[in-house]
């Protein structure tokens, strides 16, 4: 058990369950961690947090919710089991098909935001803002999807792009370094069958990459860590993964 | 189904509804999706009340429990018994991603001009299938409770942070208080709630 004062970890983490701690105080609280280890008294004060913070939530009426919701989500889960199994598949037809549009990854903000507006499918924007990262979304065809992560790792990916017409738009934040020699590798996955939209290296944890690559058919994405050379066939488990709506 | 409660999982006292929990979830890691709807009747409602408070857009609201409560579906090992109730576990995944979705799309400034009756108004119509939620409505009053008898200025800075899904420096910023202030209304707040709560209990 940890001999140090919590009187710190204690005010860091009342910030964290509520979802309100930013700037340099993630990193003290990252480094508190570190420093008092496996300790009963941070699980104590961590648990009453959480369970306090949680509790706000009842103070609110109850929504109406589909009912049928749950089962659509039962139903999105089981087809992810199929599609994403342990080893993403190799690439094969629907690689070929797909190979000459979907490695084209251009990891610069001023060029993929230069490449929006020349195919002009997207209503997408991204700007900084005293540090703060801002995606905004119009109205109309376009789609952004959010990405998960199936392992719980940290770190947001989202990507935006218009169904039916080439061109993805990725945008990140606080992405874990992939390590040396490794990059992020964006998969289609179709079916049984999976493509790469080349390989992202996020720069201290953020990316913005415009991927000049047709999703035809694909019904989720999926992003594997992989040597920066871009391997063609996928050799980790996904990730973070999402799945797309037409 | 009432389980039996595992003396191994901390658990401060005996909760009925959190043994219920539990055993849903442990039900769940065996795939048991009449345990994915038992936590999601019990839950999701609320979900969807605290993605719409901190998002204000419904539709929105409701992709933020779906993804949720897939990623419960994924993966129930996920919740740890010693970091706190199921409930709030739940509660916790849908919170995080409303902040971050209002944290990206900075749509709190936009928020912060519009009423809450309005914005509340306008979401109103919803479908009319219902799942019937828990209720809670003992929990309701009791948490209400909890959060009336705050200080005014400490349950401002928690209501701007849970259910406005402002950071503590968008906080500072908002108010012009010092970024220490809000940190430490935060803890006393959040101090001062966890002791009512636990009288109430008690």
């Amino acid at each position: 058990m940890s001999t140090r004062d919590h009187a710190l970890i204690e005010e860091l983490m009342a910030l964290e369950v509520l979802d309100g701690l930013d700037g340099p105080d993630v990193q003290i609280l990252e480094r508190e961690r570190a420093m008092h280890g496996d300790c009963a008294e941070c699980r104590r004060i961590e648990s009453e947090l959480r369970d306090t913070a949680g509790r706000m939530a009842f103070s609110l009426d109850p929504e109406r919710v589909d009912p049928a919701m749950a089962d659509r989500i039962i139903a999105l889960g089981r087809e992810e089991d199929e599609e994403l199994p342990p080893a993403l598949p190799p690439r094969d037809e629907f690689a070929e098909r797909q190979r000459s549009r979907g490695r084209g990854v251009v990891a610069a903000l001023a060029i993929a935001a230069a490449l929006i507006l020349l195919v002009g499918a997207f209503a997408v924007f991204f700007q900084r803002q005293n540090g703060s990262k801002v995606l905004a979304q119009a109205s109309g065809s376009q789609q952004v999807v959010h990405f998960t992560s199936p392992t719980g790792s940290s770190g947001e990916l989202a990507m935006a792009y218009t169904p039916g017409q080439p061109g993805v738009f990725f945008w990140g934040s606080d992405l874990p370094d992939p390590g040396d020699g490794k990059a992020y590798e964006l998969w289609m996955i179709d079916g049984n069958q999976a493509v790469s939209g080349g390989c992202l290296e996020p720069a201290d944890g953020s990316l913005a990459a415009f991927v000049d690559a047709d999703l035809g058919s694909a019904t989720s994405m999926a992003v594997t860590t992989e040597p920066a050379a871009c391997p063609a066939s996928p050799s980790t488990e996904p990730v973070l993964t999402a799945t797309l709506t037409v | 189904m009432l389980a039996v409660l595992d003396r191994s999982e901390p658990l401060g006292m005996v909760d009925v509804a959190e043994a219920h929990d539990r055993e849903l979830l442990r039900r769940l890691r065996n795939g048991d999706e009449d345990a994915f709807r038992g936590l999601f009747g019990r839950y999701a409602p609320t979900a969807k009340a605290l993605a719409l408070r901190v998002v204000r857009r419904s539709h929105l609201a409701e992709e933020i429990v779906q993804e949720a409560f897939l990623a419960v579906w994924r993966n129930p090992e996920g919740y740890d018994g010693e970091r706190g109730s199921v409930r709030s576990w739940l509660m916790g995944m849908v919170h995080h991603r409303a902040v971050d979705l209002v944290r990206r799309e900075e749509s709190y400034r936009r928020r912060a001009e519009e009423s809450i009756p309005a914005a509340m108004e306008q979401e109103a119509d919803h479908a009319d299938d219902v799942v019937e939620a828990l209720g809670r409505p003992e929990e309701r009053r009791i948490v209400r409770a909890a959060l009336e008898e705050l200080p005014a200025e400490q349950r401002d800075v928690l209501t701007k942070m849970y259910f406005d899904g402002l950071s503590q420096s968008q906080i500072a910023e908002a108010t012009g208080l010092p970024l220490g202030t809000v940190k430490s209304r935060t803890l006393l707040g959040m101090r001062r709630m966890r002791a009512t709560l636990e009288g109430v209990r008690s």
